[in-house]
Order: C-alpha cells, then structure tokens, then sequence
C-alpha cells in the first residue's frame, strides 16, 4: 500500500488555499467571494488532518471537525446578510456595497 | 475534571450560563428593563468572581487553558468593558426599530470568547475562542439589520474575518506539520534548541500573523476597520475596540512571550515594522476624518501600533507596560463610545463632529468626560494616557529600541492635532446643530452617565496616581505550571 507523503498534501492544501486567496480578491459576487473563503477553511483542514496523520495523532482531525463547525456557522450567518443584501440592493455586486467611503 | 478546574473556570462558567438566562428571560417575554438589568447583575457577577477564584494561580486546566494572573487581568480588562457596553446600550437601544434582547445573549457570547482568548494555551482553545467571538459579533454588527449601513458592516466584517481566520489556521497547521504539538509550552519546547526558524514554521507564524494582523486591524490589515467602525451600531463598535481586540491582543502577546518567538531576529524585525507603519499611518489617516467613529477607527489602529511597541522589546517591563496602556486605552474609548451612544437618538447616530459642536455650553457633563477621553488618548500629562505612553517609551528604550520610540513621539504629536479638534469644537461658542439631549429613559440615562463619569474619575485619577496600579501590574505572571500532554 502506498501512502501519499506529507510533502504532496501539504502542497495540495497550498494550491487549494491559493485558489482560495484568488477567488476572493477577484470575484466580484459576494455569493462566489463566501464560497472562496470556504474553499481556503477546507484547505487549512486538510492541512491539519495530513499534519496529524504525519504524526499519528488525532488532534489534527479533531481540528478539522471544529473548522466544519465553524465554517457551517459562518455560511448560516453569511447566508442570511447575503438574503438581506440581495432584498436591500437587488444585486450581489460587492461593488454596490459602497454606501461608506472606504 | 477535577472539582477545582469548574472553581477555577468560574467566570467563564458564569458568563455562559448567563447567555442561557438571558434567552429563557427573552422566551418569558420579559421587558428590555428587566433584561437590561439581569444581564448587568449577571456581568458583574462574573467581574466580582474573576477576584474570588479560590484556587491557587496559575492553573492549568490541561491541555488547554492556563489560569494565571495576566489571564485573569486581562479577563478583567473584558469583562469590564462588556460591563459598560452593556450600560450604554439600554439608552441607545430603547426605541430602535429592532428587538433589543438577543442582542444581550450574543454580548455575552462574544464576552465569553474574548475571555476564552486571554486565558488560552493551546490552538485549539485559541481557535474556538476567536470563532465564539467573530461569530457572535457577524450578528452584532448587522444587528439593525434594515439599516443599509450595518448590513453593509457585517458583510465586509463576515468575509474578512473569515478570510483571515483561514490565514490563521493554515498557518496553525503548517507550525503543527513542524513541531508536533498544538500546545504553546510544547511548540516551545520543540523551538528552543533552534538558532534559526525553520522554514515552514516562518511561513506558519507569518500566515498567522496577517490572520491576527486583520483581527486588531494593524496596518497593513486595516481596510476593514472604519467601515466596520462607522456601520455597526455604536455600542457593538465600542465591544469591537475593546473587548474583542484586547482578547486578541492577550492571546498574541502570551503565544509569542511562550514560544520566546521575540528572539528570532525575523519576527521582531517584522513587528518592529508593522507597529512602525501602523503608528504612522493610522495617525495620518486620522487628521483629516470628520466622522469621530472613524477619527477613532484610525485612532485605535495607531493606539494598537503603540501597544506593539510595548512587546516587541521583550522587556521585563513590556508586561506591566502593555497592561498599563490596554487599560488606560479601554478606559478612554469607552468613555468616548458611551458619551456618543448617551446622545444618539433612535434614527441617527452622533457620530459626525459637527453635531458635537458647543456641546460644552449645553452640556457641560457630557463634554468634559468625551474632552477627558480625548486628551487621554492623545497622551496629555496627567490623563492615564500620558502615564500609559510615558511606560511603553521606558519599555522601548530599556533594550534600545530608538527608532521605536522615537516614532512612538511622531505619531503621538500628529495624534495631538485631531484629538485637539475635537475638543477646540466642543468648545466652540454659538448654537448647537447637534441632537437634543434625551429625557426619555431618565434612570438609565443616569445610570450610564454615572458609569461614564466614573470613567472619567478612573482616566484622571490614574494618571495623577499611577502607582498603585502599576504596582499591581508588576506582580502580573504569565505561564508557570507547564502543561503535559
């Protein structure tokens, strides 16, 4: 049986985590910029799962389980401003978003 | 769980069982007022039990937690502010369009976190601690949530916070992926042999580095901040300068002394730049705000470059020093926040400065706690800024940090001017275009007035006679029982 060394999965996760850095400085919809950030959480989990696996420990996956909490809390409350955005503007335009001068 | 850990974890405790309370208050259909008033009974609860923790510190509850004396401070620090916050929001709640209640559960939700911060060891305590705390403040922030503004805030908060809590755990994995241990007296111990970082766990503490960077909105991670600031309901802004960055701060400050991070040349050169940037920055962007919840947004990212400087000398003062200066910060922006929340009415808020105009003549009370306030953040002799300064700059120069100190002066000479402006308008003759003041919820304008004052007596009375506090500061202790895991 081989197993993927820890080399490779770290460097999975850092692609993930890139793709996910990239999805939120160029998408303009906030829907897609909420679903890049997920995409990063996912990255870092998979960090600490290969991490922990490395060393034979299980904290590395019991962080990952507090990330998924975490990021499912984050999207519900992130959903529900996103509903309230699209009622307010009718758009998901993060350019809209522009009431204050920053 | 040994019986004394539930002692030791007593205010914690407290303050979760108070948001339960407070939600089976708000399924009895009970009234602002009484509410109001459990949650404030229930913060100082917990206040007045952070002092009568009966067991012996510093106490670890392994693996994750470490009660000690600078975790119990700082705790007090929080949960002070959250007291205040709590004060002043009855007055500038009562009458909004939206159902003040739940907005207590999730103070003391976000009370709870910033507290699990200070007196965390370990990332996964670290981690819960700051998701208890940004979660519960996404709420918070858009809480008035038809106001365009707030919703605005909370969605810009929502995705940077989220974005930098990603930077943060990635970075945590990669320093695990290292050392092998989560826990900070572990991660120190696999450090301590090392002359050089090794690579990945440079690139580890750099990632968490900007994921706390964003979190205390130090340059170059401050977008977020006045916007945040100016949207979010002004009471929610005042926990956010307070409470939530001194949790983060405490957290920083014990995982960086733990892991004697500060002897790598890399970090501290690092953070020299970030305080120095930061400190300059936040000062000039300051001068030209008309809008004094965003004067204080910049202000309180210059004030955040100035507590660096407190740490990065790695000074047996930098303890006291950084202590000393969180709370005589905390003090004043509270002061500041809780005199704009007494005058906002239930349409605008008081945040413009013309709307401060003359406000001595019409209210001399008033003006002078929100005049005190300034002249304390922008470190005049005999405020307890001034003494909070005068400690960072003898923490600076004890290991010969010039530069430091000497951007340290520069920053606080360019904060005199937009602090002096403030207070040159509240002075100014003539009519006032401000609001009129509120005779509507007399008791708790009085109550909040009192605390306001006492503020004020705390900001003076510190800087004339320091000692005493200081004194205290010096006996603070951080780590000591060393956890096994």
């Amino acid at each position: 049986m081989t197993t993927a060394s820890i080399d490779n999965v770290l460097l999975l996760a850092g692609l993930l985590f890139t793709i996910g850095v990239a999805g939120v400085m160029m998408r303009k919809n906030i829907f897609f910029m909420l679903l890049s950030v997920e995409i990063m959480l996912n990255a870092a989990g998979l960090a600490f799962i290969a991490a922990g696996s490395h060393w034979g420990q299980p904290d590395g996956q019991v962080m990952f389980i507090f990330i998924l909490a975490m990021a499912a809390a984050e999207v519900s409350i992130g959903l529900s401003l996103i509903l309230q955005i699209y009622h307010l503007h009718k758009s998901l335009d993060i350019d809209n978003l522009k009431e204050m001068n920053g | 769980m040994a019986p004394n850990d539930f002692l030791a974890l007593l205010p914690l405790l407290i303050l979760s069982i108070a948001a339960v309370l407070v939600m089976m208050l708000i399924v009895a259909n009970q009234s602002h007022r009484v509410i109001q008033m459990a949650s404030l009974f229930l913060f100082l609860t917990s206040f007045l039990s952070l002092f009568l923790i009966p067991v012996t510190l510093p106490y670890a509850i392994a693996p994750l937690l470490l009660i000690d004396s600078f975790g119990v401070y700082m705790m007090a620090l929080i949960v002070f502010s959250a007291l205040v916050v709590n004060i002043i929001s009855y007055v500038y709640f009562e009458g909004k369009e939206e159902g003040p209640k739940e907005y207590y559960v999730l103070l003391f939700l976000c009370t709870l976190g910033a507290c699990i911060l200070a007196v965390s060891q370990h990332f996964v305590s670290l981690f819960l601690g700051l998701e208890i705390l940004t979660i519960g403040l996404y709420a918070l922030i858009a809480y008035l949530r038809s106001r365009q503004r707030a919703i605005e805030a909370g969605i810009k908060y929502l995705i940077l916070a989220a974005f930098s809590s990603a930077f943060l755990l990635f970075g945590m994995a990669l320093i695990y992926v290292q050392t092998g241990s989560m826990s900070f007296s572990l991660i120190a111990h696999s450090l301590a042999l090392e002359t050089d970082l090794p690579a990945l766990f440079l690139l580890g503490i750099g990632m968490m580095m900007v994921g706390i960077g964003f979190k205390l909105a130090i340059v170059p991670f401050h977008m977020w901040a006045a916007d945040v600031y100016q949207g979010a309901p002004l009471p929610v802004t005042a926990f956010i300068a307070t409470a939530s960055k001194g949790g983060v701060l405490a957290v920083t400050f014990r995982f960086l002394t733990s892991i004697d991070g500060l002897r790598f040349h890399v970090l501290s050169a690092s953070l020299v730049v970030l305080a120095m940037v930061s400190i300059l920055l936040g000062n000039i962007l300051a001068l030209q705000q008309k809008n004094l919840k965003r004067l204080l947004a910049y202000s309180s990212i210059a004030h955040f470059g100035y507590l660096l400087v407190a740490f990065v000398p790695n000074s047996p003062l930098s303890l006291p020093a950084m202590s000393f200066y969180l709370s005589a910060y905390l003090i004043s922006t509270l002061a500041a926040f809780g005199i704009m929340a007494v005058r906002s009415d239930g349409t605008e808020e008081a945040e413009e400065l013309a709307s401060y105009t003359s406000l001595f003549w019409q209210s001399p009370l008033q003006a002078s706690i929100l005049g005190l306030a300034m002249l304390s953040l922008a470190g005049i002799p005999l405020t307890v800024g001034f003494t909070g300064k005068f400690y960072l700059l003898a923490a600076a120069i004890q290991n010969n940090y010039w530069a430091l100190a000497l951007v340290l002066v520069l920053g606080s000479i360019l904060g005199i001017y937009y602090y002096l402006r403030v207070i040159n308008s509240l002075l100014k003759g003539g009519t006032t275009t401000g609001a009129l003041p509120k005779t509507a919820f007399p008791y708790f304008l009085v109550l909040s007035l009192v605390m306001l004052s006492l503020l004020a007596l705390f900001i003076l009375g510190l800087g004339v006679f320091p000692e005493s506090l200081i004194g205290y500061l010096k006996d603070l202790q951080m780590g000591g029982t060393t956890s096994v895991y």
